[in-house]
């Protein structure tokens, strides 16, 4: 084999490799859109199929019955279960049901149903319509949206501060600035929430998006990183340029660190999609404002347990950051390519 | 990290005046949300550690002076909340900060295709809500689900009863764990792609193979990547709970051997409904993290190369 | 470029600081405003929820003084929830349906009704004899009766005939005929031995069969109550873990015989699944093991009916089985309660009659709850039974009701939330681990219960 074939083979065996283990990773999604497909009684079946499936039925007298595998003389009949017992049982036949009943010697559970591929796409229609689904989703993507915008903006700032100008206190306050990450979000519910509820912001968005324009601890820090893996030598000549510092930041930090603010930006943006914790505390009994987490919890409640209910709102909710994602880590790559770090 | 050090009586110069004046501008955002929603509160709970708050057998509203802080030290039940954390944290910790790195380094390399496939599809979980992740990991890892499915294909003949055996728990909270790696293979991403390519350039010329540029380029040249992927684990393994506390509606099932430090805390709060003593066991936690966190940061030191700290 | 920064960065806070307040600022005019909490107990579904709203809209209409607003919370978050809006003053006025348990974790936070009832002249003649007294808690005296859920035995009918055996007995005081005629008590020892023969394999042998694969059980005989370990234990009497001063922790003896028969039922005679086994979608369905339909009798309240027809087209309801000679069917009672911290008492209580009085037909349909008011129901049960195609013997549900249990198993104990921790912890180390030693676990239990009732 020449050095070139034998690399590509090594390129072949290794792509094969990983996208392998990128299935057995993705199995658990597979399972997800499975169940969100499915009925109660398909969830509960003993010994079912993968595919959402129902036991073969036949109505005979009026009653629905289970169709089975029997078998009966050597050959493999497709027959009714009408009287189950324990040690026999009567089955009729779908094709001939005048004959009557036929008594089958044996255990019926050791057979095996005929099963028939029925899977239920009325799940999703369901969902839609239980939660006002287009509304939890108009709600979920402006929070999501105006909070990711707002930490961006103020995080890039914040983080540019700490990573480029000397100025007296830095240590501690970056310092205080990481401590906030350890603090316990619990620690701070509940003075946080009664002075929220005494300027009358409870059952308002704003608990939600205020606080992202103060910047957030983990971005900032993030962000202050890859600053300062940026050359400084690309400041200084922006400021020989006659430069200031929110130029500089906007014509040389932002578009080398594009990876980073993309990662961050992205990141926040999952993070406010699906965060569960603030809006039910915020927005409780305000279904109009809530987000979609929020009211997908209906399914998850005492009386409304409802496993396909939930994988099927989730495969919905999860469709716009994965397809967000998709489009979005083209844009990360071309940042990246365009930075002139890769030159 | 490195505070500068002002000689008090020096008067600044005009450009150190005006660095210091655009600094705290920057800043200045943080400071006022970190006045507003952090540092208020915080004292906030401090000060209830010192009284007896509590709506369930409530009191008339009094100090307690170190009160909570004596019960705290002959609670059973928080030491070994504290020990269920640590537990995990040694399980959950090697893990989620090498594997991703591992990933990314597959993923980026010229020996694999479909690069921008991978990442979409790596990634794709870290967007699944952790509520629907949770359950539906809980039918993946049940006594028959798929998981165990698998094991006995493999000729696994009693596979562990993942969510239901104490002893089995925290490895399956690990797996569930894993899926949201998305996020840590995407921070990876963005550090190797950051990587300068002459540095390669110059190793290759060097004649260094695929070990040594890993070990002289890359993992140099990714050290505070890897140093803010450590930080940040620790801080959330200090803080999980989210997960258990749906899998398992906050009692710590089975038996116990889920009732994380953070989870305690919530119950406390919540079920128990002490406010105070609730507000104690969370100092403790940030005392904890903090201390863990300020030792990371000067090992540090050692290991993370910054290329434009001054 | 120096001037432009600050300022912009003043502007940006400026403009996020202003949008905050304006939006936030408002007033209230002149009606009372009243707040309805729920989802304690039932009340979360959609059609629930409707019900729910439509009482408010129809009370506001016809109030002008008082505007009443709905707040519904999942279940799953609704404690936390509430417990965080009480903290931090900014409580509801009225909470409910709430249940025994619910108002105990709450212990101390309710209005007592009582001077209320008095000066309103409330009629509490109309209902259940002994109703009234499942609605007071601890201290606090008197809430108004509004919904019971008697126990009683669900079993499916068709697993019996395919056993070859008889139903279990629907009267009180009937005795079980097995198939060769002897006649046995209708108690937890029979009950035992059904659910032996009704635990059946993948290959058709039932637990008492040689040969019977435990490995591969499709079918389980009996599901006790099992989210609880006092509504566990009071069906087999009830008692109350407080030895009777408010200071000592005894483990009750019905209790004690309650749970070794569940533990021995999971690990030994296999009858009950175990945790691992009852964690699975196949077997816990809609949040029920019975609705999976692959469970042959199962101790239940009367509400869920929300959810057994799941169980497939053959269940019907039998009578409890006795202990030790005492028959008990744990009965809880929902009702809609006041919170001490609510600024208007007097216009919440005339919400509150409204409540329990003229809507509550309404929204015990909603909620599939047996009305306290006696005169209200046989016309639930006709409600009641138009949804379901199967006739379920819906006297059982009546009969139970004069075996309720007093004490309540949900009654305050000291230290009400930690202690059912504790339980929770042991309940789930019983569902998952096997060979255990019940009475050391016993002692161990009752020692960590009575060291938090110490503190």
């Amino acid at each position: 084999m020449t050095p070139h074939a034998a690399r590509r083979v090594r390129v072949a065996i290794l792509t094969i490799v990983m996208f392998g283990v990128v299935a057995v990773f993705l199995s658990p999604l597979a399972q997800m859109a499975l169940t969100s497909l499915k009925s109660e009684r398909q969830i509960s079946q003993a010994y079912a199929p993968l595919l959402p499936s129902d036991p073969r039925a036949f109505t005979y007298q009026g009653r629905r019955y289970d169709v089975y595998l029997v078998p009966v003389g050597g050959e493999v009949r497709e027959l009714a279960l009408v009287e189950k017992g324990r040690t026999e049982s009567g089955f009729v036949d779908p094709d001939r049901p005048q004959d009557g009943v036929i008594t089958w010697q044996g255990s019926w559970r050791a057979l095996r149903p005929s099963w028939t591929l029925a899977p239920q796409w009325s799940n999703y229609a369901d969902v839609w319509n239980l939660i006002d689904f287009p509304r939890l989703l108009f709600n979920t993507a402006a929070i999501a949206l105006i909070g990711t915008l707002g930490t961006v903006l103020s995080c890039t700032l914040v983080g540019y501060g700490f990573a480029r100008f000397r100025f007296p206190g830095r240590g501690p306050l970056f310092t205080l600035l990481i401590a906030t990450i350890f603090l316990p979000t619990t620690v701070t519910l509940i003075p946080t929430y009664t002075v929220f509820a005494r300027i009358g912001w409870v059952g308002t968005w704003l608990p939600l998006l205020v606080p992202a324009f103060f910047a957030n601890a983990y971005s900032v820090f993030l962000l202050r990183q890859y600053f300062m893996t940026i050359p400084r030598e690309m400041d200084e000549a922006a400021a020989i340029d006659g430069a200031g510092p929110l130029r500089t930041l906007l014509s040389v930090i932002v578009p080398q660190a594009w990876p980073a603010i993309s990662a961050v930006t992205l990141f926040n943006f999952v993070y406010t999609w699906n965060d569960y914790f603030t809006p039910l505390v915020y927005l409780s009994g305000r279904p109009d404002l809530q987000p979609l987490q929020v009211g997908l919890a209906a399914f998850n409640g005492l009386y409304t347990h409802n496993p396909a209910y939930i994988q099927a709102g989730t495969m919905m909710t999860i469709a716009v950051p994965v397809l967000l994602f998709a489009c979005f880590q083209r844009a990360f790559m071309r940042g990246v390519m365009s930075t002139g770090v890769d030159k | 990290m490195t505070a500068v050090r002002m000689p008090r009586r020096v008067p600044m110069s005009r450009a150190a005046r005006r660095e210091t004046r655009h600094g705290f501008l920057f800043i200045l955002p943080w400071i006022i949300g970190f006045i507003a929603f952090t540092a208020l509160p915080m004292a906030a709970t401090f000060v209830f550690t010192f009284l007896n708050i509590s709506l369930a057998e409530a009191e008339p509203l009094r100090f307690v002076g170190l009160d909570n802080y004596r019960r705290l030290l002959g609670d059973d039940q928080a030491w070994a909340a504290l020990g269920v954390t640590a537990r995990f944290a040694l399980m959950w910790l090697p893990v989620v900060v090498a594997l991703p790195f591992l990933l990314a380094l597959a993923v980026n390399s010229r020996g694999v295709r479909g690069g921008g496939l991978l990442r979409v599809l790596l990634f794709m979980p870290y967007v699944v809500p952790f509520v629907a992740g949770a359950l539906i990991w809980q039918n993946m890892l049940a006594a028959d689900g798929w998981i165990n499915s698998a094991l006995r294909l493999l000729g696994v003949a009693h596979p562990p009863s993942w969510l239901n055996d104490p002893a089995w728990v925290t490895p399956g909270l690990v797996l569930i764990g894993l899926w949201g790696l998305g996020a840590g293979l995407i921070v990876n991403l963005a550090g190797l792609r950051a990587i300068p390519a002459q540095l390669y350039d110059a190793a290759l010329i060097d004649g260094a193979g695929w070990w040594r540029r890993l070990r002289h380029v890359t993992i140099p040249m990714m050290s505070p990547v890897l140093f803010y992927t450590i930080i940040l684990a620790v801080v959330e393994v200090m803080q999980y709970f989210l997960v258990p506390l749906v899998l398992f509606d906050g009692n710590g099932d089975p038996g116990g051997a889920t009732r994380f430090f953070n989870l305690y805390l919530y119950q406390t709060f919540f079920t128990f409904q002490e406010m105070s003593y609730g507000s104690t066991l969370a100092w403790l936690l940030f005392v904890i993290t903090l201390a863990v966190t300020l030792l990371l940061f000067r090992l540090s030191r050692r290991w993370v190369h910054y290329t434009s700290e001054r | 470029m120096n001037g432009t920064l600050p300022r912009l960065l003043a502007a940006l806070t400026a403009l996020v600081l202003l949008t905050a307040c304006t939006t936030g600022a408002g007033g209230d005019a002149a009606p009372v405003q009243l707040r309805w909490y729920c989802c304690l107990g039932t009340g979360e579904q959609a059609d629930q929820v409707k019900a729910q709203q439509a009482v408010v809209d129809e009370f506001n209409a016809r109030h002008r003084d008082i505007k009443v607003k709905l707040d519904v919370v999942p279940y799953n978050s609704a404690r936390d929830t509430l417990a965080t809006q009480i903290a931090s003053g900014k409580g509801p006025d009225i909470v409910g349906p709430v249940g025994v348990g619910g108002a105990a974790a709450f212990h101390g936070q309710w209005l007592d009704l009582g001077p209320f009832i008095k000066a309103r002249g409330f009629d509490l003649r109309p209902y259940s004899e002994g109703a009234a007294d499942l609605y007071r808690i601890g201290s606090v005296q008197e809430g108004l009766p509004f919904a019971i859920y008697p126990s009683t035995l669900y079993y499916k009918a068709d697993l019996f005939e395919e056993a070859g055996l008889a139903e279990p007995p629907h009267k009180y005081g009937e005795k079980y005929r097995w198939p060769d005629g002897r006649e046995a008590e209708w108690n937890y020892e029979t009950l035992r031995e059904l659910a032996l023969r009704l635990t059946v394999d993948k290959n058709g042998k039932d637990a008492t069969q040689q040969g019977f694969d435990a490995g591969n059980i499709v079918q389980y005989g009996f599901e006790p109550a099992r989210d609880d370990l006092r509504y566990q234990g009071s069906a087999f009497g009830p008692a109350s873990l407080d030895a009777g001063d408010g200071k000592t922790v005894k483990i009750p003896e019905p209790w004690a015989d309650a749970w070794r028969f569940f533990y021995d039922g999971m690990w030994k005679d296999r009858f009950i699944m175990t945790g691992p086994v009852f964690e699975t979608d196949r077997f816990n369905g809609d949040g029920a093991a019975f609705f999976s339909g692959h469970v042959a009798m199962s101790v239940n309240f009367l509400w869920s009916t929300y959810g057994v027809a799941g169980a497939g087209p053959d269940w019907d309801v039998a009578a409890m089985p006795s202990h030790d000679g005492r028959t008990t069917s744990p009965t809880s009672a929902d009702t809609f309660r006041i919170l001490a911290g609510s600024k208007h008492p007097d216009k919440a209580f005339e919400f509150l009659s409204h409540l329990v009085g003229p809507a509550s037909n309404k929204l015990l349909e909603a909620y599939g709850a047996m009305p306290a008011r006696t005169a209200d129901q046989d016309a639930f049960f006709t409600k009641l039974a138009a949804q379901f195609t199967n006739t379920v013997d819906w006297q059982v549900a009546k009969d139970s009701v004069r075996f309720a249990d007093t004490p309540h198993s949900e009654a305050h104990t000291p230290k009400y939330n930690q202690t059912l921790a504790v339980l929770g912890t042991y309940r789930s180390r019983w569902m998952t681990k096997g060979g255990l030693d019940m009475d050391a676990e016993l002692t161990r239990l009752r020692a960590e219960i009575q060291k938090i009732w110490d503190r």
